[in-house]
């Protein structure tokens, strides 16, 4: 077991690795030196050379990446080249507002998901169908055509939630909830009705278990063998579906950040990148794989512990 | 004993139909009408709706009533009129020319994400599969790292580099999702490496290539189909998702996820617009899953060992329409008083609104004894044992007659009922220890909590009991095993560990299903020694589904020799397999190269020609007079069991008398080649 | 193809004595690393010969390493230590192309009817491929396998057809005629009857026997259910956890084991009559063998040791050489 997490902290050190060195050669492509960038149209070409210059823009690209290598690992991702703003300050600040939204979706859609699957298996009939039907519009609807619509829903006609705009935790606890409500809810959608189908074929697949036979056979009632035997067995792919889930939402929220205003790590993508900020896109694509890795890793290790097999090995 | 027995109920016999060999073009063609995309209509509806989308796309500029890019001032943001049936959006330009003049640039773009993403997901799994551990660890590492990325951040970071080239995104996007597509195909691919053929051709002598491209690549069209078409979905919407946020064509140009965008800045004033562009886009996403659903396999929701509750309302029914009739029969008075006997009476066991695969089976047993059920695959063996138990499958169920178990019908009780009866009175083992015990649970969970809940005993005292009962199976370290998972213990060691989870509610029938042929033979040995002392001890009685002779006759008190869904002889054990009197007895005997001796083992063993005929096949007359040696025209008629003479055993077969007194045997026939021509014509899986 | 001499021999020493195949000191792991080389070998230091026209039964439990052998034998599985030499030619590392030479006189039947034939091809394409490889023209390649069909008892319009149209018995028949297509010397057949039912498993059995007599074939007969064997093979090797227990002609082996393993095993198989069954229950509980479930394997010594009732310090200690005892060559301290 301790072999196993120390391979996997490996893996996971080399994913950011590799990512990082993917960021950096991406950043390099981008049109325009830092130095155009920064100073804007209309600035004199000495004038960019010499903030390129500064910025080691002209050294051996090994070199500049170990440097910027050395200063991430302490934290320091560089300045904005538009605002000239630290990258890891600004990150810093944005992080908590993809993670609370990212985690609730992710929680949500789980709840929901994993009820709305387990009821279909477990029901079957018209109950089943029902909710695969409803399910499947649900996998259809894109996410920011439901936030639109939820916006005109809740905020619009009934004045629920606000529409846009995030209330920091610190300011108001009850703000921040209302803030997070429609973003969580618009991303849980498609989250929710994936899971719901990957917990139905689940606890079909464990249904199927001769072991379930044996249940039965020593009288096991109905309850026990679907919610303890049948959803433990079912238990392992659906984790593995929600640790998919959250990769997919953290990088997805951009689209709700955007629709609902909200300054997270989403919106700094987005706006990095339409900027052509280097620094900021550099850092945030770091920024996310650190956070997306770590989260996969927690998830895989539960999904290792939840089986036998694999913990006795 | 019994006491009359009525003939068979002649069932949908239907005259097998002499099969016209297909040439293979024709067969071919039959496959594909037949397809199970055609079948669907949802799949039918979203291939319809793809092709029909994409032909107007293309053909746009000839029918459509606006250029996409004409302002009509007249009407800014309208909803549908006459002139614009979709309305118009904040500069008056025509929602419905717009959708469509977008459309062919969607799809196309999309395409490009499924071609890259499952192109290079296939190859890299049928590599994987194909090249040995060292080359399957290197690239599932790979694709594990591409899986756990940030993707929708890493795809900004690439537009950053290379701009809005909405194609060259599209095939990032694609490198991206092959990871995913790897993972769905390669266990696929594994799957199909390690099959048979792939050995048999290796035997051949083809390249590691051909096996791919012949033996591994077919087999994977369709989730490779499947794949396309969910990706194609996938592809689609996070294309509008991009254009959503700003990254998409250039601005006049049309895009689905941009006049989304555009619609949102007006949900305050013009709400209609919302519904057009959202509805296209998911119908088409709709379109292409309906497609992939078609094509891929749907979890399968008959095979389940507990069947729905929807299901079992359904069987319900079923069950009280066709025993209601013999129910009410009256029970014979001395199974009533008998405690213990297992009285079996005309049980039929047939899928529901279907073929009967049981028929007019009866067998008493007696407390204490075992009796065997023998027969050959395909005989019916396992539903009978299974109906005992009220465990049948899902979609099959009893058809008929009584299963009498201390004066109840268990065949007419519901499954409330019978869970009083589960376990408690009767059990079951199985086939596949290892498979029977839950792998997430320990020996010892499962244990203590049948026991608790079968003896209604505290934890402390279920434990001392779940330990006594593992040394009551002969196993030596229970302590240790106690805490194991199964998964951690050998075969043998499962069948005992199942024998006693039978055992902890103290039943007075045990059903064994086939216990001991996974098994290898010296651990079959141990068990059938086990089972019998268990007999000896707690005066259970067995009734055991076995395919062996020599088990029967090492274990089995009385016999019933099953075939096609009937007994066709039953009787001691002794007098059955010394004795046999119906041919087919006779005739497994015969086959069976136990029963000869290194000695006087024959050059040729005797053989039965053909197979055991599908339910839907089995005549009216007897059932095995089509393979039978000594068949006859007395033989077409429905055979009813009669005495054999032979003490209290039957026998359901005309010529038994005259085969008796003539002593003849089954010969090592050279196998007639006509019967074997007989191929039995399924549909293509 | 060449039919040499009379094939039910009963004294070996009458055959030819230039052996079809020779396996020696066959040693299989699997794996790699360290892990792998702690373990026990799945076949550890196993020879016999197979001559000319002779079949060889290749008994044991599973996990005893049999089907091991016959992959290694076919080129299926990587060896370890030790040698396969056929007819004189060392093939222990046969390359690919060697291998795919070899493929037309080495042939294989394996287990399980429902997954040795590919459904998606038809019986005529898995039939002629071997054929097709070795440069068989088309019209032939089919020619010879409806041929081969017709003799194994099935239609020669089987050849358009796919596998799922068969029965399990008929699709063994398929794989029968598969493996004899390109006339082979030797063919290993790895449970090639057990997944069938008693009456289809006869007939296969007789086909086997028959095709053996009529083209002079050799067979490595690999299986569980010695009975089986014992209808098939003049000579029979006992395997337990990758070691031969016990070698020699199949009426010594099968009616007087000498090694407690082969008496445990040939005790154990149950025969269908009542009264005699009765009688080899009592032998065999008589004979004192413990349970396979208590033991775990260890390296050194007699493998069997833990199970067997004649084990003593010595069989912890030294692991018995093969020597021969009446008929037969047996692994034992004390037979």
């Amino acid at each position: 077991m301790a072999l196993f997490i120390t391979k996997r902290l490996l893996m996971a050190l080399a994913t950011v690795l590799v990512v990082a060195v993917l960021a950096f050669l991406l950043v390099h492509a981008m049109p325009g030196s830092p130095g155009a960038v920064s100073l804007g149209a209309g600035a004199s070409q000495d004038a960019i050379d010499a903030v390129n210059q500064r910025l080691g823009w002209n050294d051996p690209l090994l070199a500049q990446f170990f440097r910027w290598l050395g200063d991430a690992v302490q934290g320091n991702l560089g300045v904005s080249l538009i605002d000239g703003r630290s990258v890891s300050a600004d990150l810093a600040n944005r992080l908590p507002v993809t993670a609370a939204l990212a985690a609730g979706a992710t929680v949500l859609s789980a709840v929901l998901g994993i009820g709305l699957g387990v009821t279909a298996a477990v029901r079957g009939g018209v109950v089943d169908r029902a909710i695969g039907g409803f399910v499947g519009l649900l996998v259809a609807l894109p996410a920011f055509w439901i936030g639109v619509i939820f916006v005109y829903l809740f905020a619009v006609q009934a004045s629920v939630f606000p529409a846009t705009g995030y209330v920091p935790f610190e300011v108001s606890p009850q703000d921040w909830a209302m803030s997070l409500a429609l973003p969580v809810l618009t991303l849980a959608v498609g989250g929710a009705a994936f899971i719901a189908r990957q917990t139905r074929a689940s606890m079909l697949e464990a249904l199927q278990q001769e072991h379930i036979r044996t249940l039965r056979a020593t009288a096991t009632p109905t309850w026990k063998i679907l919610y303890v035997h049948a959803l433990r067995y079912a238990s392992l792919p659906i984790v593995a579906g929600i640790a998919l889930q959250f990769i997919g939402l953290f990088g997805g929220s951009v689209i709700a950040e955007q629709l609902f205003a909200m300054p997270g790590l989403g919106q700094a993508v987005q706006t990095s990148v339409s900027t052509h900020d280097a620094p900021a896109v550099q850092g945030v694509v770091v920024i996310a794989t650190v956070v997306v890795v770590a989260v996969n890793l927690v998830l895989e290790l539960a999904t290792k512990f939840l089986d036998p097999k694999l913990r006795a090995s | 004993m019994i006491p009359s027995v009525a003939p068979a109920p002649a069932d949908q016999a239907v005259p097998a139909t002499a099969v016209q060999p297909k040439s293979g073009a024709k067969a071919a063609m039959t496959r594909f009408g037949s397809h199970r995309l055609f079948t669907s209509p949802g799949g039918v509806a979203g291939l319809v709706w793809l092709a029909a989308l994409m032909a107007a796309s293309l053909t746009a500029p000839l029918w459509l009533p606006f250029k996409t890019e004409d302002q009509d001032f007249t009407a800014v943001l309208s909803g549908p009129t006459a002139a614009h049936w979709l309305g118009t959006d904040e500069l008056g330009r025509d929602i419905l020319s717009r959708t469509f003049a977008a459309a062919a640039g969607t799809l196309g773009t999309s395409m490009i994400t499924v071609i890259v993403g499952v192109g290079l997901g296939t190859i890299l799994a049928m590599v994987a599969a194909a090249g040995g551990d060292r080359t399957d660890a290197i690239i599932s590492r790979a694709t594990e790292i591409m899986m756990s990325l940030p993707g929708t951040v890493i795809i900004l970071a690439v537009i950053g580099a290379v701009g809005t080239n909405i194609p060259v995104v599209m095939a990032i996007l694609g490198v991206l999702i092959s990871a995913g597509i790897f993972r769905v195909i390669l266990g696929q691919a594994k799957s199909l490496q390690s099959q048979l053929y792939v050995d048999a051709a290796k035997v051949d002598g083809v390249s590691p290539l051909g096996i791919s491209i012949r033996h591994v690549l077919p087999g994977l069209t369709n989730t490779i189909v499947v794949q396309c078409a969910l990706i194609f979905a996938v592809g689609m919407l996070i294309q509008a998702g991009l254009a959503f946020i700003g990254f998409g064509p250039p601005i006049p140009e049309p895009s689905w996820g941009g006049m989304i965008q555009g619609a949102s800045q007006h949900v305050y004033d013009a709400p209609w617009l919302m519904v057009p562009t959202g509805a296209v886009l998911a119908l088409t996403v709709l379109a292409a899953n309906a497609v992939g659903n078609a094509l891929g396999k749907a979890p399968n929701t008959t095979a389940s060992h507990l069947p729905s509750a929807a299901a079992r309302r359904q069987r319900m029914k079923s069950v009280k329409a066709a025993v209601g009739a013999t129910a009410s029969a009256p029970i014979p008075s001395q199974v009533v008083s008998a405690k213990g006997l297992l009285s079996v009476r005309n049980l039929s066991v047939g899928v529901d609104h279907g073929v009967r695969l049981v028929t007019d089976i009866s067998f008493d047993v007696e407390p204490g004894t075992v009796l065997g059920l023998v027969g050959e695959s395909g005989c019916g063996k396992t539903m009978t044992a299974l109906s005992l138990l009220g465990l049948l499958p899902s979609g099959v169920s009893v058809a008929g007659g009584q299963i009498l178990w201390n004066g109840t019908n268990l065949a007419a009780s519901t499954d409330k009922d019978m869970e009083g009866i589960r376990g408690r009175e009767i059990a079951l083992i199985s086939q596949e220890p290892m498979r029977a015990l839950d792998p997430m649970f320990t020996v010892g969970y499962q244990l203590t909590a049948a026991i608790r809940r079968l003896r209604k005993v505290g934890k402390s005292e279920a434990r001392k009991e779940a330990f006594s009962l593992l040394e009551k199976v002969g196993i030596v370290d229970a302590q240790r095993i106690l805490k194991t998972y199964p998964h951690q213990i050998s075969g043998g060691m499962a069948q005992r560990v199942a024998i006693a989870l039978a055992l902890s509610g103290r039943p007075r029938l045990l059903v064994a299903d086939e216990p001991t042929t996974a098994l290898d033979v010296t651990v079959q040995a141990e068990i059938l020694s086990l089972l019998r002392a268990l007999v000896k001890d707690t005066g259970m009685s067995v009734v055991m589904v076995t395919h062996d002779l020599g088990v029967v006759a090492d274990i089995c008190d009385q016999v019933a020799v099953m075939y096609a869904g009937q007994v066709v002889e039953n009787g001691k054990t002794a007098a059955v397999l010394d004795n046999p009197r119906h041919p087919y007895t006779l005739a497994l005997l015969a086959a069976d190269p136990h029963t000869n001796a290194a000695e006087d083992m024959p050059e040729r063993l005797a053989t039965i020609s053909g197979q055991v005929p599908q339910p839907k096949d089995w005549p009216t007359g007897c059932r095995f007079a089509a393979r039978c040696q000594f068949a006859g025209s007395a033989c077409t008629v429905p055979i009813p069991l009669l005495p054999s003479g032979a003490s209290d055993g039957l026998v359901r077969c005309v010529k038994a008398d005259e085969l008796a007194v003539e002593g003849l045997e089954w010969v090592a026939t050279e196998v007639p080649t006509h019967r074997l021509l007989e191929i039995v014509e399924k549909d293509l899986a | 193809m060449s039919i040499e001499t009379p094939v039910r021999q009963e004294s070996p020493s009458a055959l030819p004595t230039k052996p079809m195949l020779e396996v020696r000191d066959l040693v299989v792991r699997y794996g790699r690393g360290r892990k792998a080389a702690a373990a026990p070998a799945a076949v550890d230091g196993v020879s016999f010969t197979i001559r000319p026209g002779e079949t060889v039964g290749l008994v044991g439990e599973s996990g005893s390493g049999k089907s091991t052998i016959g992959k290694a034998i076919l080129g299926l599985q990587n060896v370890s230590g030790g040698s396969i030499t056929y007819r004189g030619e060392d093939i222990t590392h046969a390359g690919a192309g060697r291998r795919r030479a070899l493929g037309g006189e080495l042939r294989a039947v394996f287990q399980d009817p429902n997954s040795s034939l590919n459904p998606r091809t038809t019986v005529g394409a898995s039939l002629m491929d071997p054929l097709r490889l070795r440069g068989v023209s088309a019209a032939e390649a089919r020619a010879r396998a409806e041929d081969m069909l017709e003799r194994v008892g099935l239609p020669r319009e089987a050849v358009d057809r796919y596998p799922s149209q068969f029965s399990g018995g008929q699709r063994q028949r398929i794989s029968v005629a598969r493996a004899l297509i390109c006339d082979p010397q030797l063919v290993v057949c790895d449970e090639a009857v057990s997944a069938l039912d008693l009456s289809t498993q006869a007939q296969v059995l007789n086909l086997l026997a028959d095709l053996r007599d009529e083209r002079g074939l050799s067979y490595l007969f690999i299986a569980h259910d010695i009975a089986v064997v014992q209808f098939l093979a003049q000579r029979v090797v006992v395997l337990y956890r990758g070691q031969v227990m016990e070698s020699g002609p199949a009426a010594a082996v099968t009616e007087n084991p000498k090694h407690p393993f082969t008496r445990a095993l040939v005790a154990a198989s149950p025969v269908p009559r009542p009264a005699e069954q009765a009688q080899r229950r009592e032998a065999r509980e008589s004979l004192g063998v413990r349970t396979a479930a208590a033991t775990t394997a260890s390296p050194g010594g007699c493998p069997f040791r833990q199970r067997c009732p004649l084990a003593t310090d010595l069989c912890r200690d030294e692991r018995p050489a093969l020597r021969l005892v009446g008929e037969s060559d047996v692994a034992c301290h004390y037979s």
